[in-house]
């Protein structure tokens, strides 16, 4: 039987792609400003700026994407006889893996890529997500999520849009680890703001330090476990608040690409009316739209060039993944919003006969501190109040509450240092997985799944990972990708402050959820794999003193001015916070900068 | 249901005398629900077992038809012909043994045994579920949960079995509701403690 849901004819989409990439030659325009990447930072950069009036070079590693097709937000499991699963050869990581139904399939092998299986490995992300086979990777494993396509990551990110706040920002002050940033929580503060209000964020207002509050839109509701979950671990003064969503559920002004929330759930496939934040509705289309932002597509950056007289960027180096050309665009500032490590990578392969160790690079530490949050550590049960009821609609939404940090908030804890916080929540969602934990078969068996299907209650934890200045990546000296760039080689691994927090959410987990008086608790207390939250922040640290930072508290880097990093590398230490809005707030912030020097002529 | 997916999904409709949209459709409905399928890796004999145990994980009750009707067996054949060699040789010597152990204790092969002859195999087979030990007992393991997802992704399983509610149209999501301050009928919780 013919499987439709294998059949999305990209055709037109790569075509007009590759077409559009062949009209934009190096020297025909002039250009202020170019943009490397077009997710959550190449996107915001690319629409403060083009709204300004600043002419803008937007260089994508992958394709356009086609939204309103590729984004399959409503499609059943059973419009394909597979069941949203790939036959072999159809995935990106094409290593005829098949992870048919344990225990015979879990193949070992592919366990170090089981985050990027679970994106290549559906019908829904896998058009978006690079080939490992391309794009490999060395030293210790690290579960690398690449999207190369319009919109990058957005198109399927998790869209938890949570504040840094003081915690974050003063955290060295706190606890004497590491440094602080080099701004404070009342420094970006106005950017998510304005964010909120530009992008659309849903919300309750909570008056929490450990994760500051928005302008916020319609929040959504807790269900029924949700509310018996909330109401028990009020007695020992933990929170459990509605998830903050980057999601409009009221409508955002001024943007004809999308329209409010309509409770479809779905999120992670794209939404196809544009109610979730994807960079290209929210942002690319309506910068494009004002004349001043030219999009090149299949355009590899592999290097920043840099006028070896001035110390300043004269542009960068692009192989256009098409035709294999080396092209060479020329801006007056180079903007790089790749995602951490792929700016890190461009950084480190940008080496002019001044800084032959990377561009950025005269303090040794770019590509040092890389961070993120060790997952994995979750916990589950049955509330007893929904055993045995009908269905009700409990999903219909974008995301699920959150459990705020409670750790070395006021108290200090004898064994690690920071926090934690979870995400999860409970009822009838489409796919029981409970089933897969009932022991037996035939009518009881049947009935015990329905019995259990709305009580199901789970949370997830996501703690940080201290910045380390041994976490973390450099050019590989030998391998190369299938453009010929130097990969990555990664050299992190989670540390003793992480295994013991983790150990910790092990307990509190379980600890809660007996509050909650459910039954069956399950604790999985591993670790998942490093990579797996992809919050990956921190290899291109700002800072005041050029000894021993990157960048500047503005995101430039100290040793070339025109220079400014839009996505998550400057950051110093990422909390437990979800990254995506602070991306956007920052990157507001950073091209304010840009702005200003702009039109004083300094840049 | 346009005419070009009838077609497509009725496949054999070239061969066909010319029918109307509505025969067409009618077919196609024959094909979907009841038609022999067509096997891509097991034999006629593997497939009936295989069929029969599915159909005895999830059997058709008085809420919802069961695994037969949700066609999870087909659904395992088509990923079994995908699968790699090791995997595919597993789960025919699990369904080879399965009659065997049928065909010794019982004198005949498993899709033939009555019920509760199935269910004495079965419940042998099942014991060790939690950490599967004998080949039997893990291709059991692994047949149950290959029939579990088959059939709740199956559109029997989501609406019919599950009565899933979500991936619709709700512009409010109403959720518990205590949180609109009234007591809730679904959950039995107050509106104030």
């Amino acid at each position: 039987m013919a499987d439709t849901t294998l059949e999305l004819d990209l055709n037109a989409i790569t075509e007009d792609s590759r077409k559009l990439a062949a009209s934009i030659k190096p020297g025909k325009q002039k250009y202020d400003v170019i943009i490397v990447g077009s997710g959550a930072a190449g996107g915001m950069a690319a629409f403060q700026l083009a709204m300004a009036g600043i002419k803008v070079l937007m260089l994508e590693a992958g394709r356009m994407i086609d939204h309103r097709k590729e984004y399959r937000t409503m499609e059943w499991p059973y419009s394909s006889m597979r069941r949203t699963r790939l036959p072999p050869g159809e995935r990106s990581i094409d290593v005829a893996e098949y992870n048919f139904d344990r225990p015979y399939g879990g193949n070992p092998v592919y366990q170090k890529n089981a985050k990027l299986n679970s994106y290549a490995g559906n019908t829904f992300t896998r058009n978006w997500v690079v080939n490992e086979k391309q794009h490999p990777t060395t030293g210790t494993p690290y579960a690398w999520v690449r999207a190369r396509v319009m919109g990058g990551k957005t198109n399927f990110w998790g869209r938890g849009a949570l504040r840094y706040g003081p915690l974050q920002f003063d955290a060295a002050s706190r606890d004497g680890y590491d440094v602080d940033w080099p701004i404070r929580y009342a420094d970006v503060k106005p950017y998510y703001d304005k964010v909120d209000v530009l992008l659309g964020c849903s919300g309750t207002m909570e008056n929490l330090d450990t994760v500051p509050d928005g302008i916020f839109q319609r929040p959504h509701k807790l269900n029924c476990t949700e509310v018996h979950f909330k109401r028990s671990i009020a007695k020992m003064g933990r929170h459990y608040i509605p998830g903050r969503a980057g999601v409009t559920t009221e409508g955002v002004l001024n943007n004809k690409y999308r329209v409010k929330c309509m409770g479809r759930g779905h999120c992670g496939r794209g939404c196809d009316i544009g109610a979730n934040f994807h960079s290209p509705t929210a942002l690319v289309y309506p910068a494009r739209d004002s004349g001043n932002l030219t999009i090149r597509p299949y355009s590899i950056v592999t290097e920043v060039l840099v006028d070896p007289a001035g110390g300043r960027a004269t542009g960068v180096r692009v192989i256009d993944a098409n035709t294999r050309e080396t092209l060479d665009f020329k801006a007056r500032v180079v903007v790089l919003g790749a995602g951490t490590l792929d700016t890190t990578r461009i950084l480190l392969n940008s080496r002019p006969t001044t800084s032959p160790q990377g561009l950025g690079n005269s303090s040794g530490i770019l590509g040092c501190h890389l961070s993120e949050h060790i997952m994995g550590i979750r916990g589950s049960g049955f509330i007893p109040n929904r055993i045995g009821t009908e269905t009700t609609q409990d999903d219909a939404r974008p995301i699920s509450p959150y459990v705020p940090r409670f750790r070395n908030v006021t108290d200090k804890h004898p064994d690690f240092i920071r926090g934690y916080h979870f995400q999860g929540g409970g009822g009838a969602g489409e796919y029981p997985g409970v089933a897969h934990e009932i022991p037996g078969f035939g009518k009881g068996f049947k009935s015990n799944v329905r019995k259990y299907y709305p009580s199901l209650f789970s949370l997830g934890g996501f703690g940080e990972v201290l910045p380390r200045k041994e976490n973390r990546v450099s050019l590989d000296p030998e391998i190369k990708d299938a453009w010929g760039v130097p990969v990555l080689r990664f050299d992190y691994q989670f540390g003793d402050n992480e295994l013991k927090m983790a150990k910790d959410m092990g307990d509190t987990v379980e600890e809660m959820l007996r509050a909650a008086g459910a039954e069956d608790i399950k604790i999985n207390r591993d670790p998942l794999p490093p990579g797996w939250s992809i919050h990956e922040i921190g290899t291109a640290r700002m800072g005041n003193d050029p000894k021993t930072s990157v960048t500047d508290s503005t995101c430039r880097l100290h040793d070339a001015k025109n220079v400014y990093i839009a996505d998550g590398a400057p950051f110093v230490s990422g909390g437990t916070q979800n990254t995506t809005w602070s991306i956007l707030a920052m990157c507001w912030r950073t091209m304010d900068h840009v702005k200003e020097r702009l039109r004083t002529k300094e840049l | 249901m346009n005419r070009r997916t009838v077609v497509k999904a009725a496949g054999a409709a070239a061969l066909l005398p010319w029918l109307s949209d509505e025969g067409l459709f009618a077919f196609a409905q024959i094909q979907k629900a009841s038609a022999a399928p067509a096997l891509k890796t097991l034999s006629a004999g593997e497939f009936a077992t295989l069929e029969t145990l599915a159909e005895a994980i999830l059997p058709a009750d008085d809420r919802s038809p069961g695994a037969r009707e949700a066609r999870v067996a087909e659904y395992v054949d088509l990923l079994l012909s995908e699968a790699e060699d090791d995997v595919r040789s597993s789960w025919r010597a699990g369904l080879a043994a399965l009659d065997a152990l049928s065909q010794q204790r019982f004198g005949a092969g498993f899709a033939r045994l009555d019920a509760a002859n199935a269910e004495t195999i079965l419940g042998e087979l099942a014991k060790n579920e939690k950490e599967p030990k004998t080949p039997l007992e893990i291709f059991f393991k692994a047949t149950k949960n290959a029939t579990i997802r088959g059939y709740y992704t199956s559109e029997i399983g989501i609406h019919k079995e599950l009565r899933y509610l979500g991936n619709r149209f709700t512009p409010v999501f109403i959720g518990c509701h205590t949180e609109d301050g009234k007591d809730c009928p679904h959950c039995g919780q107050k509106a104030v403690l």
